[in-house]
């Protein structure tokens, strides 16, 4: 072996040291945690339990205003989840709930012939949510309810009272009311993800250092942004016009796709404030704060045009169009901002080899 | 230096005697005593990309320019020629002379493809394959290159799993390993993973001849997450391949493994302390095979660590910042950063200030 004991000693020493040396608590984690991320899936946990109740009632009456009730409820639940799915890690991540919350794209729709499999066949397994829970999970979250409460033969007077369409419905709205319910305790309780999260130490199975901490929470904002741009934004909207592919839009069946977007940003918005992360550019770097505040603001101006409105119909007004294509752009120059600039100035490994590896 | 002569033999004896055959004495004498040199993709300081040609002390020989990001390098020491892939979900390759005197040939990918960013030549150098998407099927497919004929696409055959990555030519001259890494991209969503609750990476080894499926081999179900995805060969011929979780933090499975034909596949034990400094990601993996080192790297856990090929104990750990690109150097490794530094086996550093490293580096002899 060519390796002496002079380097083997040396690289010993170093095994289990942490790149930056930890304080007890990184109190911008905790700002993040106590400030955002807690009461946001808190807010899901709300909107989602509130939504049961609604379809409850959906499946007794049947009628118009009831569905009318559930809509809006669904819409509601469905942007709290859009604004607190930019966090991709801790307890979502655990038994695949980011996907079963919310399975989207489903590109080659897979879980659309499910659900329309379930439906035709009246699968009793899909209308009892422990069961549900078990099924693909393209049949058990917001796209399925979406179909269930937006797509073809929703709006048939008959589709509803004690339907099994209904009560399928009412299933994934109890599966995703429970794994919110879930997700959101494991964040509150006092011996979990979130300790780990803002106590690193060289002990600490997750986090060594602060570095490492703060590089999960800068990673929230340049993935998120990715995600708003290359899979929410890029998936459905063009180059140019005819490459747009108005089906491929999120929440496209309940004119939900530019809210949606627009709570994706208000998420990381909120997060950024509450985190107080902007205090830590300093020096030169201390216009960071201001000029992500001022793109966030951006953002949701472009999108402001074009909220709550058909996305096919969007796409075909040019005006309109733009205001897309302007948010595309405000999107970009945000990756920037906290890919490059923030990261930089914090002096973060989120470059280039470790953030987005392959 | 008596080490690194040492090390050219041995080299030029594991190269095996159709490639001595094919240099006259001279040749013999001239590819002994050239330095090696190394090939990497970069990103400029100003958001530009390239590859690059360096020195064993780092210093930059050679660059050219590419229009998106790249990934890995192939080399082939007949034609002298290299080729830069593109990072996924890219669709151009670029052949070009490690020496920068011949002009760059852009590969562009076929209509329904993308590259993957690695690929391998044939022992002659004649063809070139490269992992492909057949993205509208989710299919992972070998491109196959004619490198006589402008690297004219002659063909493909499917990798028998879904993302395939890395690529290498076993020394049998005949069989492809395949990472299959199990993740279902597609160009329209950027590189949003579409199938985590349902992935099922593989490994598999393919007649580059034929096509054929030789042996798949796939982890147990528990690990489907687990995202089989680079690898190397060491002295031995065992393939050490490294993977990335996709599945929570909360998990710490292996990320290390073995593979050999018609033997075992399965993944190495590792102290605990150097798994978890990993942060369940493998960058890279390289081999030195003149002495008997694996090498692998965590740029998620700013760490590397050289295992000893045969036993597979843990021989050092190092704590370097953004570290990914490995390549064999003397009797240990460099390493590249994604911060822009080049760390000699000896723990010398050295930057060129305008340029940060790719995931890769690769050892060439010109």
């Amino acid at each position: 072996m060519h390796f002496s004991m002079k380097t083997l000693a040396t690289t010993l020493a170093i095994l289990g040291c942490s790149i930056v040396a930890a304080s007890a608590r990184n109190q911008t984690i905790a700002n993040a945690v106590d400030g955002f991320v807690r009461p946001a899936y808190r807010n899901l946990a709300t909107e989602t339990e509130r939504l049961v109740p609604t379809l409850d009632k959906l499946c007794k009456s049947g009628d118009a205003s009831a569905l009318e009730a559930a809509r809006a409820a669904f819409t509601n639940a469905a942007l709290a989840w859009s604004e607190v799915e930019i966090i991709r890690l801790g307890p979502v991540t655990e038994q695949n709930r980011l996907d079963r919350i919310l399975h989207w794209p489903d590109r080659k729709g897979i879980g659309l012939k499910q659900v329309q499999a379930a439906l035709a066949q009246k699968d009793l397994t899909a209308i009892d949510a422990e069961r549900l829970a078990q099924k693909s999970v393209a049949m058990q979250g917001f796209g399925a309810l979406e179909f269930l409460l937006f797509g073809t033969g929703s709006d048939d007077v008959a589709a509803w009272r004690e339907t099994f369409r209904c009560h399928y419905a009412q299933a994934v709205a109890d599966n995703i009311s429970s794994m919110s319910s879930d997700i959101s305790k494991e964040w509150d309780a006092p011996e979990g993800f979130a300790k780990t999260w803002e106590n690193p130490s060289p002990q600490n199975n997750l986090y060594r250092s602060d570095t490492e901490a703060l590089t999960d929470l800068i990673e929230i904002f340049v993935q998120g942004i990715e995600l708003v741009r290359d899979v929410r934004t890029n998936g459905f909207l063009g180059e140019k016009p005819e490459g747009d592919k108005a089906k491929q839009a999120i929440y496209w069946r309940s004119n939900g796709t530019a809210l949606s977007l627009g709570a994706n940003i208000e998420g990381l918005n909120k997060l950024f404030e509450a985190s107080r992360m902007a205090d830590l550019a300093t020096g030169d770097n201390a216009y960071l704060g201001n000029s992500i505040g001022f793109e966030f603001g951006n953002a949701q101006n472009a999108l402001a045009a074009v909220k709550g409105k058909p996305i096919d119909a969007v796409l075909r007004d040019p005006d309109q169009r733009q205001k897309l294509d302007y948010f595309r752009t405000v999107t970009s120059s945000l990756s920037e901002l906290f890919g490059t600039r923030l990261s930089g100035a914090l002096d973060l490994t989120a470059g280039f080899s470790s953030l987005d590896g392959d | 230096m008596v080490s690194k002569l040492i090390d050219r033999r041995a080299f030029l004896k594991a190269a095996g005697v159709g490639f001595l055959a094919s240099l006259t004495p001279r040749g013999i004498a001239m590819a002994a005593e050239a330095d090696a040199v190394f090939a990497t993709a970069f990103q400029r300081r100003d958001g530009s990309y390239g590859a690059a040609i360096l020195t064993e002390r780092g210093k930059l020989v050679h660059s050219i320019a590419l229009p998106e990001r790249g990934h890995d390098v192939a080399y082939d020491p007949i034609s002298r020629r290299s080729v830069v892939f593109a990072r996924q979900p890219g669709t151009f390759a670029v052949v070009f002379d490690p020496g920068g005197k011949a002009e760059p040939l852009t590969i562009n990918s076929v209509e329904g493809r993308h590259f993957y960013g690695h690929g391998a030549f044939s022992p002659d150098g004649k063809l070139l394959y490269a992992t492909e998407n057949d993205f509208d099927n989710a299919a992972g497919m070998v491109g196959v290159y004619d490198a006589s004929d402008g690297f004219r696409r002659i063909g493909e055959f499917p990798t028998y799993g879904v993302g395939p990555h890395e690529l290498v030519l076993l020394g049998d001259g005949h069989s492809l390993a395949i990472c299959n890494g199990g993740i279902e991209t597609h160009p329209d969503f950027g590189r949003a993973k579409l199938n985590l609750a349902t992935m099922k990476p593989s490994f598999v080894f393919i007649d580059r001849e034929t096509g054929e499926l030789l042996e798949k081999h796939e982890l147990p179900s528990a690990l489907h997450k687990l995202s089989i995805r680079h690898m190397d060969i060491d002295h031995r011929g065992t393939i050490w391949f490294g993977c990335q979780h996709e599945g929570p933090a909360s998990e710490r499975p292996l990320l290390i493994g073995k593979a050999e034909r018609g033997k075992a596949f399965g993944l190495v034990d590792m102290p605990a302390e150097i798994l978890g400094g990993f942060r369940n990601y493998i960058g890279s993996v390289a081999a030195n095979r003149d002495a008997g080192t694996i090498a692998v790297s965590s740029p998620q856990g700013n760490a590397y660590a050289v295992l000893d090929a045969t036993s597979g104990a843990v021989l050092s750990a190092t704590t370097l910042t953004e570290v990914c690109g490995l390549a064999p150097d003397d009797a240990g490794f460099l390493a590249s950063t994604g911060t822009g530094e080049i760390v000699a086996p000896d723990s010398t550093s050295v930057t060129e200030p305008d340029y940060v490293w790719d995931n890769h580096l690769l050892r060439i002899r010109l």
